[in-house]
């Protein structure tokens, strides 16, 4: 898929997936938001999984601009789940007083997809 | 502790010794006079070592700390070059190590700080009776006062590394103690137990929320039910600390359930006006496993329609 | 009495690095990381110095214009530490008390980036005046 950002954009089961891999500049984080927006134009998908798993840190503009895409998303009729948080990140943003509360989360890709009302058929379930 | 450990604990740089020699006011002039001695202090060295470890090996309090003969030579040839270290005509780093290590053995092998502070009375009433019998009255006072000071100095030392190593206890087992009092439990697969018992502060709360994110993440949990029954006082406080787990869980992907609302705690928190909404929460502890079971899509036996 | 306590922090290593762009804001909080590795901090820790520097950081080159970082390894009685110094040219937070209480912003994130880093570490001081730029300094220390 085309990108201006360095991080690509899948489109998974009717779902777009942005899989962060690296720690964000602030211009790379805000390009990203474009980029997903963007994506979501083009194909219409009705939801969006941001991994960020690889993320070692999120600071209050990267945060920001996780919450604003999901909300800006939100607007475009796609729901946003953000998925791989780990957990001394996720104990940093509450620690800031970062409100979360918009933030719909799920442990992994496949519970993401799940959360996003995707059925998941998992190797040996079912 | 380790003799390394205290020396590293008290950082006895330059400066730092040079504060403590301010303090115990041993000059330079204390240093060079006792120096002037040295060739006393040999003569006397092997005397007054044995005079002390009469006394030492006379009470039985003390005696038990050298089981066998072999030890107390050991000790003896330490304790001679310990007293000749007073006369080197130095205070720095390296000497105020030395002393560490000297205190540090003490400490390692449990002899009381009172023995050990007991000994040292002792040693400084051998070393005035030395100065006392070999010097000229006005001479034997300089002396002494200036190895007073000197051995004043070696005795904070000694007491420093005492309470160093009683810090590393306490910390020791207050970790201990941290670990303990946040017990997650896996009750059901995906679904986690913390009960809480005891005051919970900042810290605590602190180091209870990462504890459960790190084992939310472990266990791929998807419900975390907090037993708050053991909590003597549930204010502003503690409702906050809950709310902020609550939602630090919630980015793992994960929901809280509280539990252990007693009557007295509901009541208190609607008179504070502490909104729970974000929290799910339950009274008795039953009642919030079996919502964590239907959270995860586990309708307990004899509530399914 | 509890000399331990009582002793100073000792610098073990000092670095100053420069907050001109804003990959210079990824290198500072990069750099804080590896410290507090180094000095061996726990995951929690080692988040919290670094999203901490990253505030502190851009905050410096975003309203101060840039400056310069400068970071710390430090040693208190046997208890690692990491320190960051942020210097920066800029016009000053002029309502310092406003922007520390969190949700106060002059651009954006502002008052969260200050309110936020003081909430992650253990020691956090700022001065400024109008005119004359801003400095804070902030210190994480292990836990023993």
């Amino acid at each position: 898929m085309r990108q201006t950002g360095q991080v690509p954009i899948l489109r998974v089961a009717g779902v777009l997936l942005v899989a962060i891999q690296v720690d964000l500049g602030d211009t790379v984080a805000t390009a990203l938001q474009e980029d997903v927006l963007e994506a979501i134009a083009r194909t219409g998908s009705t939801g969006l999984l941001i991994d960020v798993t690889g993320l070692e840190m999120v600071d209050s503009f990267v945060a920001r601009v996780l919450v604003d895409t999901g909300r800006m998303a939100r607007l475009m009729g796609t729901e946003t789940v953000i998925v791989g948080l780990r957990p001394e990140v996720a104990g940093t943003l509450v620690r800031m007083g970062f409100d979360v509360s918009e933030v719909q989360a799920a442990l992994d890709i496949d519970e993401g997809l799940e959360r996003l009302g995707c059925k998941v058929v998992r190797r040996g379930a079912d | 502790m380790r003799p390394e450990d205290a020396i590293d604990r008290l950082q006895l740089d330059e400066r730092e010794v040079r504060r403590r020699r301010d303090y115990f006011q041993v000059t330079d002039e204390d240093l060079a006079r006792l120096a002037s001695h040295r060739d006393l202090a040999t003569r006397h060295n092997d005397e007054v070592i044995e005079a002390l470890y009469q006394f030492i090996l006379g009470h039985p309090e003390s005696r038990a700390f050298f089981p066998d003969a072999a030890t107390v030579a050991r000790v003896k040839q330490l304790q001679r070059r310990y007293f000749l270290g007073l006369f080197q005509g130095r205070c720095d780093p390296a000497y105020a190590e030395d002393r560490v290590r000297v205190g540090a053995t003490h400490e390692t092998i449990r002899m009381p700080a009172r023995l050990y502070m007991g000994a040292y009375a002792v040693y400084l009433e051998l070393i005035r009776a030395m100065f006392e019998r070999e010097l000229e009255p006005a001479a034997a006072r300089a002396a002494y006062a200036s190895a007073q000071r000197l051995v004043a100095f070696d005795m904070a030392l000694a007491m420093d590394t005492y309470v160093a190593a009683a810090e590393d206890t306490i910390v020791r087992h207050q970790a201990a103690v941290r670990e303990l009092s946040t017990p997650v439990i896996r009750v059901f697969d995906r679904i986690l137990l913390l009960p809480l018992v005891g005051t919970i502060d900042t810290a605590r709360a602190q180091q209870v929320m990462e504890t459960l994110l790190t084992r939310v993440a472990e266990e791929q949990a998807r419900v975390v039910i907090i037993d708050i029954s053991g909590v003597p006082v549930v204010d502003t406080k503690v409702a906050e600390h809950m709310i902020m787990t609550t939602n630090a869980v919630r980015l793992l992907g994960a929901k809280t359930v509280v539990a252990g609302i007693s009557p007295v705690v509901a009541k208190t928190i609607v008179q504070l006006g502490i909104s729970l909404t974000a929290l799910e929460t339950r009274g008795r502890l039953q009642d919030a496993i079996t919502l964590a079971l239907e959270l995860t899509g586990r309708a307990p036996a004899g509530r399914q329609a | 009495m509890a000399p331990t306590e009582a002793a100073e922090a000792k610098v073990l290593t000092r670095e100053a690095l420069p907050v001109r762009s804003e990959d210079d804001v990824v290198l500072v909080r990069r750099r804080a990381r590896e410290l507090a590795q180094r000095r061996g901090f726990d995951g929690f820790a080692q988040a919290a110095i670094t999203t901490a520097t990253s505030e502190i950081v851009r905050n410096a080159l975003v309203h101060g214009g840039g400056g310069e970082a400068t970071l710390e390894e430090l040693d208190r009685g046997g208890r690692a530490g990491v320190r960051l110094t942020c210097r920066d040219e800029g016009p000053g937070v002029l309502d310092l008390e406003r922007a520390l209480r969190g949700g106060f912003s002059v651009t954006g994130t502002l008052g969260l980036g200050l309110s936020g880093a003081r909430r992650l570490v253990d020691e956090f001081e700022v001065r400024s005046a109008p005119g004359a730029g801003t400095t804070v300094v902030l210190t994480k220390w292990a836990r023993r």
